[in-house]
Order: C-alpha cells, then sequence, then structure tokens
C-alpha cells in the first residue's frame, strides 16, 4: 500500500486507539464509607502522580507504536536488495599458505579476505543463494548452496590457512558447476594472488567465461624468507653418514639475514648464517652426519645480532620449517648366473661390500628356476657356453652375450654377428656409461642388437648398438652383445665402473628412495617407494604429524595418501604378515612459487576486479512482517496482561 | 441500576430483620440475663437526681421559695446558717438506645445497619424484660426519629416495627444526632450509641451525652472488609467516593495503599477507644462477623454496662 493509502488507517488507528485510551482513563468507582481515611493515605502518594500520568501516558504510546508498525507492514516497504533478481553467488576463498600473511591491519590476508566474504553474505537479499568454496591444495565446499546467511557466516569462520598451493583450478570449476543451473550465476574469487601457473589460467579462464566472475585480491606484505628445498641422502659409498642440503630463499623485497638451524631427532647439528639479498636463495650442504639420525628438520630463525640494512624479518611461518628423512638403507639382493670362469666379473661384485647380497647360481640352478632368480633385484647372467633359462626372471637384468646360442630368452632381438667389434660411440651422459670410456677395447666377437621404441643404444659399434639398455615397467635390462671373457673389457677399469654403474642404476630405479614428497591432497604412493614390503599387505595405517591415525586400503602395493600438514608421516603395514617395521615419509611445502607472496595479479586486467563491498542488506530474511506483527502482538498482551493485573499501574 | 436492585434487596432484608429465630435468639439471651443477674431488683440503680429521696445527699444554702421543712434546723442551731438538706432521690434508670441510620451504615448491603439494628433490638429486649424504661432513637445527619421511652416487654414489638420502618440515609453527624438525644432526654440515663463513628466529630456527641450526665456506650460496628479491604483484590486506579456526601478522590490503589488503609483504620478505632477509655465511656467494638447475641453476651460480660 502506498503512503496515501495508510494514512487514513493511521490516522483513524490513532483515533481510535486514542479514544479507548480515554475511556479506559476513566477511573472506576468504589464507594467507600468514610472517604476521610483514603485522603489520610493517599496524601503521601501525591509526589508520584506525574510519574503515574506519565505511566498512563507510555501506555498510551505503546499503543501508537503498535498501530505504527502495522501500518508499517501494511505498507510492505522492501529494500531493493527484495526486488533485484536473485543472485546465486559462489564465494571462492582462497586459503593457501600465502593467505597467512599479514597486513599493515595487523590481521591476515585471510581475515580480509573473510571480511570481504562476509559484507558479501551480508548483501544477500532474501532470494539470493550463496555457496563458499574453500581452495586449498584440496577443495571443498565449506557451506553448500543457501541464503542461510547466519550459517553461511558461520562457515566463513572456520576458513583457516592451509599449507601448500590454492587448486584453483578445481576450486573455480566446482564453483561453475554449482552456480552453472541457478538463477543469476556469479562467481567471486578471493585471493592475494600469489597463485601458481595452473591458478593464474583457471583465473584467467574463470574471468573469461559466460559466468560472470569477479576477483577480489587482498593485500599484504611481501617480505618473506623460505626454506624451498631440502633433502638427506646417504653417501653412496658410505652408506652410513648422510649428507643434508637445504636451501633458503629470500623471497621478499629487502635484503634479510637469517640463520638457518638444522636438527636431527631433535639436536642440533648444524647452523648457518645467511644475508640474503632480495631474490637470492642459497644452498647449505651438512655433510657427514650420522645416518644414526632419521629425521631432520630444518629451521629459519631470527638472528639474534642484526646488521643494519638487513631485515631480520622471516614473514609466514608456513615455510620457515621443512623436514626430511634418511632414506632407508635396504641391501641390493644380486644374483649372479655364471659357471665360475670369469673371476673379474666376481670380483668387480664383491667390490660392492655390504650394500650387495650376492649369490651364486650355475646355469643349470637358473635353468631349473632356483629361488634366487625369483628374489633377486638385479640378475647377471654371464653363463659363456652355458644356456640361459628359458625365461628372464621378474628383475633387473645384466647379461652378456646373449645371443650366442640361437635360442635366447632376451627381448632384444638379435640383429647381426660381427667379428672383432670396435666400440665406436658411447652415450657418455647416460648414468651406466659414466666415468667408463670403451675407447680401444678389443672383442673378439660379438652381437648387434635391433632396437625397438624406448630402447636406448647405450654403446654402438659403428652405428650398430652391442650395448642396450631396454627399460619396460617396473624392470630394466642392460644387454651387453660380447662375452666378457672374448675381451679384454675385464681387464680395464671401466669394468667394474660399469658393473657399479649397472647396479646403482637398477638401484636407483628400485623403491626406497621417495623419502620426501610435497604437499598435496589425494596422491599415490608406492609402499616400496617407501621401502616397505609390500606382498599381502592389505591396509597402511598412517600416522599425521598432528597425530591423527587413519587406515588407508592397499591395492596392488600402492596406497593413496593425503599429505595437507608438512612433517613426518610414518606407515605401519597391516595385514600379510608384514607388521614389522614402518616407513616415514617427510612432506614439505611445494617450493618457493608456494612461499612468494607477491601477487601476480598486478598486470591483470582491471575489469576483473570486484568494486567496493556491497552495503549489508538493511533486512536479511523475509518474514520481516511477521516479526513485525508477532512484535507488535506480544506488545499488545504484554502491556494488557500488565495493565488488568495492576502491575503497570 | 444497581443501586435500586440493592434497595429493593435492602427492603427484603428488612422483613426478615426481626424472624422468629431472632425472637428464639433473645429469648434465649433473656433467660442468660436472668441467670447473670439473678436477685437484683428493679430500681437498685440510682439517678444522680437530687430530690426526695431517703438518703442525705447534700446541703445548700436556702432560697426564698425551698420547702421549709427541708431547712436543717440542727445546723442552723450550731452555725446559724440556713442549710437545706438535700436527699438522693431513687428512680429507675432510664435506657436510650440511639442507632446510626446514616449512609455510611448501608454500605455493602446494609449489613453494618442490619446487625446494628439486631443489636438495637436485643439490648431494648434485654431492658424491656428488666422492666426498665427503654427509648430509641435513629439519627443521621437527615433523619432524627425517636421512640419514647416503653416500658415492658410486650412493647418489644413495638421497638421492631420503629427498628424497621426507619428510613436510614443521610450524612453522619452523631454530634448534632446525640446533641438532640441529649436536650430531648428528660431523664439522663444509660444512652447506648450503636454507629460506625465514621465521623470525625463523633467523640464530641458522646462527651456531650457525658456533660448532660449520661453514662453514654459506645459500641462501634464494624465491617471487616471495610476495616481492611486488602482480600477484596481491589486494584488499580479507582474513583473513591463517600457515600455521605461529594468528597471523591482519585486513588491508585496498590498493595501498599492498602496495607496503610488498614492501619489507618485502626488508629482511627484506637483512638476513639482511647478517647472513651480515657472519659470513662465504654467502648465495644462490635464485628460483624460476629453474631449479635454473642455481642450482647460479651457486654454481659463486662458488667456495668447493663444491668
Amino acid at each position: 500500500m502506498t503512503v496515501a493509502g495508510l494514512l487514513p488507517i493511521a490516522i483513524g488507528g490513532a483515533v481510535a486507539i486514542t479514544g479507548m485510551y480515554l475511556l479506559r482513563m476513566r477511573r472506576r468507582q468504589v464507594v467507600v464509607p468514610f472517604a476521610a481515611l483514603w485522603e489520610q493515605v493517599t496524601r503521601e502518594s501525591e509526589s508520584r502522580k506525574l510519574w503515574r500520568r506519565l505511566r498512563r501516558l507510555l501506555s498510551w504510546l505503546v499503543q501508537i507504536v503498535v498501530l505504527l508498525l502495522i501500518c508499517v507492514t501494511l505498507g510492505d516497504p522492501r529494500p531493493d536488495v527484495w526486488l533485484r533478481e536473485p543472485v546465486t553467488l559462489a564465494i571462492v576463498v582462497d586459503r593457501s599458505a600465502s593467505m597467512s600473511g599479514t597486513t599493515d591491519a595487523g590481521g591476515t590476508r585471510l581475515d580480509d579476505a573473510r571480511v570481504r566474504a562476509q559484507q558479501e553474505v551480508a548483501a544477500l537479499g532474501p532470494a539470493d543463494q550463496a555457496v563458499i568454496i574453500a581452495a586449498g591444495e584440496e577443495v571443498g565446499v565449506v557451506a553448500a548452496r543457501s541464503g542461510d546467511t547466519t550459517a553461511l557466516s558461520a562457515a566463513l569462520a572456520t576458513i583457516e590457512a592451509s599449507h601448500g598451493e590454492a587448486d584453483l583450478a578445481r576450486a573455480l570449476a566446482l564453483a561453475e558447476h554449482v552456480v552453472a543451473d541457478a538463477v543469476g550465476p556469479r562467481i567471486l574469487v578471493l585471493t592475494d594472488g600469489a597463485l601458481d601457473d595452473g591458478g593464474m589460467v583457471a583465473l584467467a579462464r574463470c574471468t573469461a567465461s559466460v559466468i560472470p566472475c569477479q576477483v577480489v585480491a587482498v593485500a599484504g606484505g611481501t617480505e618473506n624468507i623460505a626454506i624451498t628445498a631440502f633433502a638427506a641422502r646417504r653417501y653412496p659409498n658410505a652408506r652410513d653418514k648422510v649428507e643434508v642440503l637445504a636451501e633458503v630463499k629470500n623471497l621478499g623485497d629487502l635484503p634479510v639475514v637469517v640463520e638457518l638451524d638444522v636438527e636431527a631427532d631433535g639436536v642440533s647439528v648444524g647452523r648457518r648464517r645467511m644475508e640474503l639479498l632480495p631474490g637470492q636463495s642459497r644452498r647449505e650442504a651438512l655433510a657427514d652426519l650420522e645416518a644414526a639420525r632419521a629425521r631432520f628438520v630444518a629451521h629459519l630463525r631470527e638472528v639474534e645480532d642484526p646488521i643494519a640494512g638487513f631485515s631480520t624479518a622471516l614473514g609466514p611461518g608456513f615455510d620457515d620449517v621443512a623436514y626430511a628423512v634418511v632414506p632407508p638403507l635396504s641391501p641390493l639382493a644380486v644374483t649372479v648366473v655364471t659357471d665360475g670362469t670369469d673371476l673379474f666379473l666376481e670380483a668387480a661384485l664383491l667390490t660392492q661390500g655390504d650394500h650387495v647380497e650376492l649369490t651364486g647360481v650355475t646355469p643349470e640352478q637358473a635353468q631349473a628356476g632356483h629361488d634366487a632368480l625369483r628374489e633377486a633385484d638385479v640378475v647377471v647372467f654371464d653363463v659363456a657356453d652355458g644356456a640361459l633359462p628359458q625365461t628372464l626372471p621378474e628383475a633387473h637384468v645384466l647379461v652378456f652375450d646373449p645371443w650366442r646360442t640361437a635360442n635366447s630368452p632376451c627381448p632384444i632381438a638379435k640383429r647381426g654377428d660381427l667379428k672383432r667389434p670396435f666400440l665406436t660411440e658411447q652415450l657418455r651422459e647416460h648414468p651406466v656409461l659414466g666415468h667408463v670410456v670403451l675407447k680401444d677395447v678389443n672383442i673378439a666377437r660379438g652381437t648387434t642388437f635391433a632396437l625397438e621404441p624406448g630402447d636406448q643404444a647405450l654403446v654402438r659399434t659403428l652405428g650398430e648398438p652391442i650395448v642396450v639398455l631396454r627399460e619396460r615397467g617396473e624392470h630394466g635390462l642392460v644387454a651387453v652383445g660380447f662375452d666378457p671373457r672374448q675381451s679384454d673389457f675385464p681387464l680395464r677399469v671401466a669394468f667394474p665402473v660399469f658393473v657399479d654403474n649397472v647396479l646403482r642404476y637398477f638401484e636407483q630405479r628400485e623403491p626406497g628412495f621417495v623419502a620426501s614428497i610435497a604437499l598435496g591432497g589425494s596422491r599415490e604412493l608406492s609402499l616400496a617407494d617407501l621401502g616397505v614390503t609390500a606382498d599381502g599387505v592389505t591396509r597402511v595405517e598412517v600416522r599425521s604429524p598432528d597425530g591423527t591415525l587413519r587406515e588407508q586400503p592397499v591395492e596392488e602395493g600402492r596406497v593413496r595418501v593425503r599429505a595437507l600438514l608438512p612433517g613426518f608421516y610414518e606407515f605401519r603395514p597391516l595385514g600379510g604378515g608384514a607388521e614389522a617395521g614402518t616407513a616415514e615419509l617427510a612432506v614439505n611445502q611445494t617450493g618457493s612459487a608456494a612461499s612468494d607472496l607477491h601477487s601476480r595479479l598486478a598486470d591483470a586486467d582491471p575489469a576483473i576486479f570486484a568494486g567496493e563491498a556491497p552495503g549489508a542488506a538493511p533486512v536479511a530474511q523475509g518474514p520481516l512482517w511477521t516479526a513485525i506483527l508477532l512484535l507488535a502482538a506480544a506488545i499488545v498482551v504484554l502491556e494488557w496482561a500488565t495493565y488488568h493485573r495492576r502491575i503497570t499501574v | 441500576m444497581a443501586l435500586r436492585q440493592r434497595a429493593a434487596a435492602n427492603g427484603a432484608d428488612d422483613d426478615t430483620l426481626f424472624d422468629e429465630a431472632f425472637l428464639a435468639k433473645l429469648e434465649l439471651l433473656q433467660v442468660i440475663a436472668r441467670r447473670l443477674f439473678r436477685g437484683r431488683q428493679r430500681a437498685e440503680r440510682k439517678t444522680r437526681k437530687i430530690g426526695s429521696g431517703l438518703e442525705f445527699a447534700d446541703h445548700r444554702e436556702y432560697s426564698p421559695g425551698d420547702d421549709i421543712r427541708y431547712i436543717d434546723w440542727t445546723a442552723w442551731v450550731r452555725l446559724r446558717q440556713r442549710l437545706i438538706r438535700l436527699y438522693e432521690e431513687d428512680e429507675d434508670l432510664p435506657i436510650r438506645i440511639v442507632v446510626d441510620v446514616s449512609d455510611s451504615m448501608t454500605t455493602r448491603g446494609r449489613r453494618k445497619l442490619r446487625y446494628a439494628r439486631q443489636v438495637a433490638a436485643a439490648l431494648a429486649y434485654v431492658g424491656l424484660a428488666s422492666l426498665d424504661r427503654v427509648g430509641l432513637s435513629c439519627v443521621s445527619g437527615r433523619t432524627f426519629e425517636t421512640l419514647p421511652a416503653v416500658r415492658g416487654k410486650g412493647r418489644i414489638f413495638k421497638v421492631f416495627e420503629f427498628l424497621r420502618t426507619v428510613a436510614p440515609g443521610g450524612p453522619t453527624d452523631l454530634r448534632h444526632g446525640l446533641s438532640r438525644v441529649a436536650a430531648q432526654s428528660t431523664q439522663p440515663g444509660l444512652t447506648i450509641v450503636i454507629s460506625d463513628f465514621y465521623d470525625m466529630q463523633a467523640f464530641e456527641g458522646l462527651n456531650l451525652l457525658r456533660f448532660r450526665r449520661h453514662d453514654p456506650v459506645a459500641i462501634q460496628v464494624i465491617d471487616p472488609i471495610e476495616a481492611d479491604p486488602r482480600s477484596t483484590g481491589l486494584r488499580g486506579d479507582v474513583m473513591v467516593v463517600d457515600c455521605e456526601g461529594d468528597t471523591r478522590r482519585e486513588v491508585t490503589v496498590t498493595a501498599r495503599t492498602l496495607d496503610a488503609f488498614a492501619q489507618a483504620h485502626e488508629r482511627f478505632c484506637a483512638t476513639l477507644e482511647s478517647n472513651c477509655r480515657s472519659r470513662g465511656i465504654h467502648y465495644v467494638r462490635a464485628n460483624i462477623d460476629v453474631p449479635f447475641d454473642d455481642l450482647v453476651l460479651r457486654m454481659f460480660r463486662m458488667g456495668g454496662i447493663l444491668l
């Protein structure tokens, strides 16, 4: 109704109320036999007469207020936010690690984003809906699509900065999917702009899509210094010793002096003071550390004696600590199938020391299917005139002169026979041939191989491959097209180096070297990569750095892991009698990109940015007038009850 | 309309005022009175009138016109003064019962007035039964009806008729009413005033009787609801109207107000009682919830008032 229509109602109602009020104010007459006594009594309360009159006036005012409320209700005034077309808003909140960076106001970037999101929620009209999506390493819907601003606000308060990058691609895809079929779709991305390449691409694609997509960039300080790499490894030739490498980078705009402290199992094993210019990174290696200490933690700490002109601020703390575990020490099982006539080969293998468990098998035993062949990590065939087994074992294989006989199980086909071949070309950069010089090796006879796609010819003789590496699946095969006994290769220094290189190459293909991974959502890991025997293991109990335990199923020796917190994760196999032993895994930040607090949106098109925050809707929910009417009714009932029970008079 | 209905109800109430049950109670009262005062004879109570009795009372100087038979010649011989001998005159004591019929007695269905009439009738019956002369007066600021003194038990129905037919109404004016009673009484005697005494000058009327050598007795009839209205549930803004005049007062009745009123009423009654006792006036407070015969018996037991 219009004001003109409401005015007569208001006036009429006011007149009626006033009339009834005056009628009500007429006092009841009480006839008493002796009024003089009443005069004595009431003379004392004369001073409160004015207040009583005011109180009665208040009663009239209450009635008038109620009337006005009803008139307002009849008028049904609605704010503009109620009249416009409904909006379905998807709020994507970047909760990457960089959002924990501080702002000039003293809060965090996420706090600013949260405030803006609250403003957007507060501006929702009664027909509007919003969904809140948090984008971290994992993407989650914090609040489902709803118009309940209270629930949305409460959900916003639960968002916290995570570790790692924001998976904006998935978050925006989810947001588009949620609002695509809704009325008035709109996507609002709240981010600091410190995104990786994938995030930038996703953002560009979103802002260019049909669905309106805008960005609210929250700003903050960019000073940050981070540990961008941290790893520990055993020395190849001294496996009881480890070496730790740490890389620290100044990602801010000011020179920084900082102290790197490396702890092993809680004991500090090394400190380095670093002075880093903007953008500068430095690697520090701690050598000859005892491998008995399995866990290494690197901390960045503020120096106690700063230098003039250098900042000591570390920035957000999420990247000031890094973790590493020492790779487990597992011997390599090597089985040598030989007739015992190649002492040079045996000598070369024996130089591997305790790191290699060496087992000797005769060609006859090999043909009979000796157990050592099935259990070996690497099998070396050097059978000379003997016969190879019908099939090669499921292991890494180094085979010498596999095509001496016509029936060979070697999967690399023979190309041709050669007499007195010369080794003319070798793939020097390949690890198998590292420090190996095959020049002028004299060979009595040999065979060349026919390559297939994926094969690598490590050594050639006049262009024909004579030493070939084939890698299929989990195993590799190195086929040498001549017998060492029919050459002077064993007499050369290169021979034991070659053998060592082959074993080390195969060893590095073997599991047990995955000791550190980057933060991330669900990912698949091989138990073998963690140094755990997967035979019969059906489940793995994973203990997170925060102490939570979770059992994960194991399928074909692989398990899915959610590593959302940096730190040490413990894996304990369950089932299959493989409970013995646990494996550890270090999880760290993804790298310098995640720690860089600089916004990459500085050069973005200004059109993609949302403007100022909208004003809050004057009335959040629809049934306002019901509430007003209930309020009016409550006032009337209260006033009536108090008056007629002589409480207010 | 409500007042008319109430008046009609009061008329019917007057018809049952002195019914058979009432008369039976009166008979019982008389029997009890006889037992209590057995042995006493009529005219044992003496008036203070100086007259022609046998018992010497006093001397006074002779003045011309006095009967010379009463000159005390012995005193003349001794003192050479002409003195007249005075004697107390023996005379039966008249009883006058004054009933307040003002408007204040008619509130709340005339309960106080009905009670006052019943008490007056009972006292009159006892007096008549004792062969005393009993007169009645109904007074108010507008009404003054008198039943001349009668003697004999058979006159009780005249008393009933008088009490039944007197029209109540008018403001309370005991001072004026009692002064008229005193003026009309040729012989002072026991004057019983039955009223609620809701009159600031009521005590002056009693005192006036005392000055006229009456022996006044004040019976204050009180309606407990009027004395303490806390149980009535009366609350809120009301206009208090005096039933006897135009006095109106806006009052906001609260629990505290009612407490104060009850206390003020109690103080008023206590003041009246105190004034009466300080001047030798018998005072009896009569709660109308107490049966009238119980009240009369209580007065008997008090002694000195009746018989």
